[in-house]
């Protein structure tokens, strides 16, 4: 078993900070009550520059520097804040535990696939910090050895006590720190002990006659030598996590920190499930109010593939919300996984295949159509028409079912037997080009001339959209191929004759 | 490949055709057309193959078609390897096309209209964003842009962007860009000889410069006749 244990020293702080824009953090100051008297329990980095301090009664701190933002200790939001980041921690091991003021993960089954100890050691500590807490970290065989040496460390380092190092560390440790020995501190430190290994020197009996069985216990679950068993986290069935913001933003970025963080912890769930997204929702609070009457925002994104990969979903959410308005400050953000598929990710393939490639093609799709709107992307279907208006429709891309590309052959469909065989052009215009006549001569650039044998189309008499022209192939000075065509009305000829009825539609790429 | 000469008295001086031996595949000789260590495909044409470093269209690299005007046969230029393309099953993406390409005339060059998606977008900034996704994505294995506007900085983005990429990377460009630099290491003007004839001039290749065009037959698309049509408009 090994084990990397994460205490958070200023969680009492930590919970309320990350909810802030990182710019605008004020000086704060988190409380708590003993007694009739209040104290301060933790002040953060502008509240200490000011003079306050911790163990400093309430007031004082207030007479020193009236302007501090109090915050009284709040152990259930702790406890939230904490639960977020073991979502996120979930993406490395389905073992972790919560311990007071942070999180145990049991690692040993996720040190090859992450490349090491050192390697997911910091990935793993990587992704918890990116939820916004401050962190020191143990590693050990043991996970109440883990516990106290992340407890030991000094802020944002790692202890590692993996191997044979882990008794020394651990023997060095000072007493204050077992949970267990609390109440007897004075008592502990008055018979000349500091260290762990000075309290196991002595003898056991009466160790547990005048501090009770539980220090002992705790004495050797951290040293491993007796069992400790350990509460799993467990995460409900769904995925929705709400993030209150302690600011009125208006600007997609200031919004970003948070949504990373709630990407990753719905990463981290997908991850424990074995499962990948393939809809979720996000959603912007407002501020309601009679005047400001928009409630919230929902975006819903639905991929045309399952998909866990942070990244993607992130870029997808970037370019929604780059594309819309906001309609008022946004004071919350929540997150829902709406429909999830248990199976693994496609992209671990080793080679790629066909399927890989359609999924970078459904990739492709989603990222430009969040961008640009489902409308931009587009793909041609020929229909059997002999207008050339007619002959093909727009439509949304499919890309080709993957039996049809790969499997059998494609029996190819030939639009319409006729029109296959006929000159078309590669470009149409979008709309046939009146050209002027000089010298009984269309011109585009120059005077064309006619080189191909003409054609002509009749058709659309059963719809609003007939048709009845002479196809020509011109060709101008500058080497252009065009197709342009005459419309062919005798009854309007004859009355206006010479009347520049030539149109170009397309050009011979 | 260590020659004994060489081994016993490092600071001898080698000559050329050692060093040439021994350095065989990091050294290119200016005076010999690039080779292109990956798989090119080839453009159809052997005049062209033959001037093209590796002797095909290259994926990672960019290639710059410079273009007085579209209809001078630049898709049935593409055509042969496009055709490959989509018959080894993979998508061609057409980054904002001048006008509408129509899938009949693409069927006829034997290009799979099914695999070939179309984005059209406006500004220079957006084309070249779709382009880069487009090239970064391993779905295509070809990618077509129409830049007329695109700065240098932007080709040297996309030049090294399409040192990664898998497809076939085309830019379509307006004649007058052929005075600006370009970061693409193949640039190719284009020209209408007479029909059906394209002339294409190399104005810049990994290897030595070309100062003469090309001349290139176009696939005939069927029943181009050189026949002068009986013009119905003059003779009235």
């Amino acid at each position: 078993m090994l084990w990397i244990a994460f205490h958070c020293p200023t969680l009492s702080l930590d919970w309320i900070e990350r909810r802030f824009p990182v710019a605008l953090i004020p000086a704060m100051a988190a409380t708590i009550r003993k007694g009739n008297q209040v104290y301060i329990r933790q002040a953060n980095k502008p509240a200490q520059q000011r003079g306050v301090m911790a163990h400093q009664p309430l007031a004082s701190a207030l007479s020193i520097f009236p302007d501090l933002v109090v915050v009284e200790h709040d152990p259930n939001e702790e406890m939230k804040a904490l639960q977020e980041a073991a979502y996120a921690a979930f993406r490395f091991t389905p073992h972790v535990v919560m311990q007071g003021s942070g999180l145990i993960a049991e690692v040993s089954g996720s040190l090859k696939l992450f490349g090491g100890l050192k390697k997911l050691c910091r990935l793993l500590n990587q992704a918890v910090a990116a939820q916004g807490l401050q962190l020191c970290v143990g590693v050990a065989p043991t996970a109440r050895g883990a516990w106290l040496l992340a407890q030991s460390a000094p802020l944002r380092t790692v202890i590692n006590g993996a191997g044979s190092r882990f008794r020394s560390l651990l023997d060095a440790l000072p007493i204050h720190l077992l949970e267990s020995a609390q109440p007897y501190l004075e008592v502990i430190r008055g018979i000349g002990c500091r260290t762990l290994a000075d309290l196991r020197q002595l003898p056991r009996s009466g160790l547990a006659r005048r501090f009770g069985p539980d220090l002992l216990t705790e004495l050797d679950r951290a040293c491993g030598d007796s069992p400790d068993p350990q509460r799993w986290l467990e995460v409900p069935e769904y995925f929705q996590q709400k993030t209150e913001l302690m600011a009125h933003v208006e600007s997609i970025e200031l919004i970003w920190i948070p949504v990373q963080r709630m990407i990753g912890q719905m990463y981290g769930w997908l991850s424990l499930r074995h499962a990948a997204v393939l809809e979720f929702s996000f959603i912007l609070h407002h501020e309601y109010s009679l005047r400001q009457p928009h409630k919230s925002t929902p975006i819903t994104i639905r991929l045309s593939e399952q998909s866990d990969d942070p990244e993607h979903l992130m870029l997808l959410l970037r370019e929604r919300l780059g594309r819309m308005k906001i309609a008022a400050p946004i004071c919350g953000l929540e997150l829902i996984a709406d429909q999830i598929i248990a199976g693994t990710n496609p992209d671990l393939e080793l080679f790629p295949t066909s399927q890989s490639e359609t999924t970078s093609l459904n990739r492709f799709i989603e990222k430009v159509s969040s961008r640009f709107g489902p409308q931009t992307i587009i793909g041609l279907n020929v229909i059997p028409d002999h207008r050339p208006e007619c002959s093909q429709r727009f439509q949304p891309f499919q890309p080709l079912k993957m039996n049809r590309a790969s499997n059998t052959p494609r029996g190819k469909v030939i639009p319409s037997a006729s029109a296959s065989s006929l000159t078309r052009p590669v470009w149409l215009m979008a709309a046939p080009l009146q050209l002027k006549v000089q010298r009984h001569r269309p011109v585009y650039g120059s005077p064309l001339k006619l080189i191909g044998n003409p054609e002509r189309i009749e058709a659309g008499w059963w719809d609003d959209a007939p048709i009845a022209r002479d196809y020509f192939i011109a060709k101008n000075k500058l080497g252009q191929v065009l197709w342009v065509y005459r419309e062919h009305d005798p009854a309007a000829r004859s009355n206006s004759p010479g009347n520049n009825n030539w149109y170009l539609q397309g050009l011979f790429g | 490949m260590s020659t004994p000469a060489f081994s016993s008295s490092p600071l001898a001086p080698l000559s050329l055709s050692q060093i040439e031996t021994r350095f065989r595949d990091r050294i290119w000789r200016g005076d010999a057309l690039g080779a292109s260590p990956d798989q090119v495909v080839s453009s159809g044409f052997n005049e062209l193959d033959k001037a093209l470093p590796g002797g095909g269209w290259s994926p990672h690299s960019l290639t710059e078609l410079l273009l007085p005007a579209e209809g001078l046969g630049e898709i049935r230029l593409l055509s042969p390897s496009l055709e490959q393309i989509t018959r080894n099953g993979r998508n061609i993406l057409l980054v904002s096309p001048p006008h509408i390409p129509y899938m009949h005339a693409w069927e006829n060059l034997n290009i799979d209209s099914r695999y070939i998606v179309m984005v059209s977008v406006d500004k220079p900034a957006e084309r070249l964003w779709v382009i880069e996704q487009g090239i970064k994505s391993a779905a295509f294995g070809a990618v077509i842009g129409w830049l007329p506007d695109i700065s240098q900085q932007m080709t040297r983005r996309l030049q090294i962007i399409a040192r990664t990429a898998a497809s076939l990377i085309f830019l379509f460009r307006p004649v007058n860009a052929q005075f600006e630099p370009s970061a693409a290491s193949l640039r190719i003007l284009l020209g209408s000889v007479r029909q059906h004839m394209l002339s294409l001039l190399l104005l810049k290749r990994r290897g030595i410069p070309v100062d003469l065009p090309i001349y290139i037959a176009l696939p005939q698309t069927r029943r181009f006749s050189n026949s002068p049509a009986p013009i119905p408009a003059l003779a009235c």
